[in-house]
């Protein structure tokens, strides 16, 4: 049951990645919930399908951080919908995620690399 | 750092909250909706669509909260609610609510009250510059613990410690303040530098000059706040005029700060309120001029106050009187009665005998919240067993624990903040009674006042109280699992192990608090009883006393005096319901009495030691009327008048001492007067010792004489005297026919001190009275609140197990057997608690040892009774609830599941 998982108990990690993810596809256009959602599940292969609520949730932590605001537009089918326009500040903090990422992951290829070659 | 979108965006979501919810309701509707219309698109039916769209969302409610929580101002505003719906659920359940908040206002106000007496006696400074560089000095000797300074002492250590700045006398008595309405003061009588080493000055006016304090200096006084505002009106031009004191004028030259007092007026009844500079010098005082000391003794009758030197403790000054006193014994200065000097600071002289009462106390006080707190968190258990559904619910609805802890906790604050103020409408009336009940004996509790301070301390009380009675149940209701809860059915399920464990823990540590405020109160109730039985050597019960002045200007002689007090007692006689009428000078246990150097024939003193007297100065018909035993030949009668010869009366440690192996009566006793004194007395009989001073310790020679023959010696006349009555009946309903006789006989004359003989008694055992008193209600307190908690756990226990309890009955067991099995749950908690109080017990009442008499802090008597008492409290607590267990109707309960 779903409600076994309780609130800030989820991993940290998958936190992480959800907000960035979230920011990349807000730098390329801005979209509402759903719309996002709806992304994330397509380019994470169902991995945030789990529970599309904790989006909301993750928006309002950026919200807070200035990170992207909102701002209520028509929809495509024409109905009203909140959409999420990336700020100055959430491009900084994408392209500091990015670069964090890479260089972490960067250094855990070179281990697992080292591992594979030298075992 | 984005830190000010932060506080922007909380900002934002503190103005338009409402706005916000309205707008994440319509996203998330989106939400659903869209991902209905693409399941429906998928190919799913409408409501399957709908269906699943909501479980993928996964708790919408949940995530509103989680929303919420990330605009930062969450907290605000869950806890405004938590605390509506807290308060809201709370007044559902009146009951519960009254008898927790009546709980904590018990406990949160008794620790209230102590604390503001803690706070103005021990914590508060005195009304002095630099309390911690005064110290009061004091002489020693055999016998004599503490006592007054001679001149010569005064010179002496003036001239020669050096970690004395300045050394001050003084001493106290009182005058009549004279007027259409002439009232009876206590005034001091001081050295122009005893204000500039207090470091106080007045408010109006000036201090004494030096001039001032000089022998045959112009008569001069200061005034008191409090007697300035009553008798002047505050008038500040009062500076510079004369005012009628005691039937002489006296120019003021200044008024004193309110709430001064002098450091001898923490220990008396009432403060001096008016003060003359002492203007005297070593030739009035038969001393030797400078810091030169005589052989042999002195006449010592002056209380000190010395301002220490920079860098300098008491302890410096007493390491330099010490060996200044070695080299005066070598001398021969008061040599073999094991005199010394020495310095206290002032602050230990205050507040040094009333600190231990006060600690502990305010640790039993403590006992007490502690209980309350338990008793509380107890019933919130309960509480919580039988609103497990309602959280389960809450729970399965999206609820985090998170939430629940804090709407628990919430419960537990409005509690608190209910108990608070209640307990502080407590302590406010607890502080009055003490402020008008507090005994002279305990110095500034009658200044007692609820300020900032008490009320912080109040709050903090409370957000204590709070967080103990609240965390607990919090803590057990965050572990619901909502499925088994739920599944359950919720009605006449086993209670499970655990929580009753919990609440079993809670009141054995109740009854384990309980039984240490027992046993003190006990320890203390047995000290009291001690001391009271101590045979003072005179009968307090139905004497009533006050306190008469007969002025020089209105009674310039002796013979005048006499005829007063012999009319006067001639009078009150004839009050009816009086029994013997009398009158002394110092009454016993009131003020203390100090010696006279007598010569009696036939006894020599050892070398260097006088044969000193305390002196007691009587009206025929003051041992009658004050319960003396005669031991020996008879006491004084309408033949000592003046004119008769001089008849003495000792008691018996005077008789044993100057008279041991002689036969005391008829001895001949010269009474040191003036060079050529002529009083030789005769002793006529011997009455058992009076405790006078103290009600321990020693007594000391003691010799009586009448008003009427001592003042034959010029300068004897006594110009104050205390009327004793006994009565078989009320003698406080005696008060105001007594004052009337006196007014019929001399309006004039001031009428003081107007209090019974038991009052005195009880004045004079003042701390460890309170500490009985106060202990003795916490005491009860705590076995109250402990019986409720028993009564509680029983009836749980019996409640929870009816279903187990029919099976028994169905299987045979008889109704005795049941309420047994129901006994022994409460009882084992009761025992386990008695066991651990009783050690905790003995390691916390040891550090009440300087407060007992005759009875010590292990007292297998006193144990052993609060062990008995305890228990009967707890079985008396069980057998209500547990005779329930016997009407358990087998077919009713087991036909209900």
């Amino acid at each position: 049951m779903a409600s076994d998982l309780e609130p800030g108990r989820r991993s940290e990690v998958l936190q992480g990645t959800l907000e960035m993810l979230a920011l990349k596809l807000l730098s390329v256009e801005p979209m509402h919930g759903w719309g996002l959602s709806l992304e994330l599940r397509e380019i994470s292969r169902d991995v945030f399908d789990v529970n599309q609520g904790s989006l909301y949730p993750a928006l309002q932590r950026m919200l807070r951080r200035g990170w992207i605001r909102a701002e209520w537009r028509a929809s495509d089918n024409n109905r009203r919908a909140r959409y999420y326009v990336i700020t100055r500040e959430g491009q900084r903090q994408l392209t500091a995620e990015i670069e964090e990422w890479e260089r972490s992951s960067g250094a855990v290829n070179r281990v697992l690399r080292y591992a594979l070659q030298g075992g | 750092m984005a830190w000010y979108h932060e506080v922007l965006s909380s900002l934002a979501a503190l103005a338009g909250k409402r706005r916000q919810d309205h707008e994440m309701d319509e996203e998330l509707r989106f939400h659903i909706e869209m991902e209905t219309r693409r399941n429906i698109d998928a190919g799913l039916a409408e409501a399957e669509a709908r269906r699943r769209a909501l479980r993928d969302f996964g708790g919408v409610e949940r995530h509103k909260d989680d929303v919420r929580d990330e605009r930062g101002t969450s907290w605000l505003f869950d806890g405004w609610n938590d605390l509506r719906f807290a308060a809201r659920s709370l007044r559902r359940r009146a009951g519960f609510t009254a008898i927790a908040t009546l709980t904590l206002a018990l406990g949160i106000g008794a620790t209230t009250t102590l604390f503001g007496v803690v706070k103005q006696v021990l914590l508060t400074p005195l009304p002095y510059a630099h309390p911690e560089h005064v110290a009061v000095v004091w002489s020693a000797w055999k016998g004599f613990d503490q006592t007054w300074l001679s001149y010569d002492e005064w010179e002496g250590w003036k001239a020669r410690v050096p970690a004395f700045a300045d050394i001050a006398i003084y001493f106290d008595g009182s005058a009549t303040i004279d007027g259409d309405n002439p009232e009876r003061v206590r005034v001091g009588t001081v050295q122009a530098n005893v204000f500039p080493i207090l470091g106080v000055r007045p408010i109006v006016g000036r201090n004494f000059t030096a001039e001032e304090d000089r022998p045959n200096g112009p008569r001069v006084v200061m005034l008191g706040y409090g007697l300035w505002q009553r008798r002047f009106g505050g008038d500040p031009s009062i500076v510079g005029k004369q005012i009628q004191i005691s039937g002489r004028g006296a120019t003021v030259v200044g008024v004193m700060p309110n709430g001064f007092r002098l450091p001898v007026d923490y220990s008396t009844n009432g403060p001096s309120e008016a003060w003359f500079p002492l203007a005297t010098d070593a030739a009035q005082q038969g001393a030797l001029p400078g810091p030169e000391f005589p052989k042999g003794g002195a006449s010592h009758g002056f209380y000190a106050v010395a301002r220490l030197a920079p860098g300098a403790t008491a302890a410096t000054a007493n390491a330099q009187l010490r060996s200044i006193v070695a080299e005066l014994e070598k001398f021969g200065y008061m040599a073999n009665v094991g005199f010394h000097a020495y310095a206290v600071p002032v602050e230990e002289q205050i507040t040094g005998r009333v600190r231990p009462v006060l600690l502990v106390v305010f640790g039993a006080v403590g006992f007490v919240l502690l209980i309350a707190c338990a008793n509380v968190a107890g019933l919130m258990l309960v509480r919580g067993e039988s609103r497990r559904r309602e959280l389960a619910v809450r729970v399965a609805l999206g609820a985090g624990s998170k939430r629940l802890t804090r709407l628990l906790l919430a419960e537990s604050a409005v509690l608190a903040v209910l108990g608070a103020s209640l307990g502080l409408g407590l302590a406010a009336t607890a502080v009055r009674l003490l402020r008008d009940n507090a005994p002279a004996s305990l110095p500034r509790i009658s200044e007692t006042t609820i300020d900032w301070g008490v009320l912080g301390f109040a709050l903090v009380t409370a957000v204590a109280a709070a967080v103990l009675a609240g965390v607990l149940p919090a803590f057990q209701a965050t572990h619901i699992a909502p499925a088994g809860e739920l599944k359950e059915g919720g009605r006449g399920a086993t209670m499970s192990r655990a929580r009753l464990r919990w609440r079993q823990s809670l009141v054995a540590t109740e009854v384990a608090l309980a039984v240490v405020l027992v046993v003190a109160a006990g320890l203390m109730i047995r000290s009291v009883r001690n001391l009271l039985a101590i045979d003072a050597g005179f009968r307090p019960d139905g004497v009533l006393t006050l306190r008469v002045s007969t002025p020089s200007t209105w009674y310039p002689d002796s013979i005048r005096v006499a005829a007063f007090w012999s009319e006067l007692q001639h009078r009150v006689a004839a009050v009816p319901g009086v029994k013997h009428v009398g009158a002394v000078r110092l009454l016993p246990l009131a003020t203390e009495m100090g010696d006279w150097g007598l010569q009696v024939e036939g006894y020599t003193p050892p070398p260097n030691q006088g044969t000193p007297g305390d002196w007691q100065i009587v009206t025929p018909g003051y041992f009658e009327a004050m319960g003396l035993k005669l031991r020996e030949g008879r006491v004084f009668d309408a033949r000592d008048d003046m004119n008769a010869p001089l008849a003495m009366v000792v008691n018996r440690t005077f008789a044993d001492q100057y008279f041991a192996g002689r036969h005391p009566l008829g001895g001949r006793v010269r009474i040191y007067g003036g060079p050529d004194s002529l009083a030789r007395y005769t002793i006529v009989g011997v009455v058992d010792d009076v405790h006078h001073n103290t009600l321990v310790g020693n007594v000391k020679p003691e010799f009586y004489a009448t008003v009427a023959q001592f003042a034959r010696e010029p300068g004897n006349t006594q110009r104050s005297m205390s009327l004793v009555v006994r009565t078989d009946g009320d003698p406080a309903a005696l008060a105001a026919p007594v004052r009337s006789v006196v007014r019929q006989l001399d309006p004039r004359l001031p009428v003081s001190e107007v209090r019974t003989m038991p009052d005195i008694v009880n004045a004079a055992i003042g701390g460890p009275r309170f500490a009985m008193e106060a202990l003795g209600l916490f005491g009860v307190l705590a076995l109250m609140l402990s019986a409720i908690g028993i009564f509680g756990i029983v009836s749980q226990v019996v409640a929870s197990r009816s279903h187990e309890f029919g099976i028994r009955a169905a299987l045979g067991a008889t109704p005795r057997e049941l309420v047994a099995l129901s006994l022994r749950t409460g009882l084992r908690q009761a025992l386990a608690g008695l066991a651990i109080g009783v050690v905790i017990a003995l390691v916390f009442t040891r550090a009440m040892t300087t407060l007992l008499q005759g009875v010590t802090p292990t007292d297998p008597v006193t144990f052993a009774a609060v062990v008995l008492v305890t228990g009967l409290v707890a079985v008396a607590a069980s057998v209500g609830p547990a005779r329930r267990a016997a009407k358990t109707d087998p077919a009713r309960v087991l036909g209900s599941s």
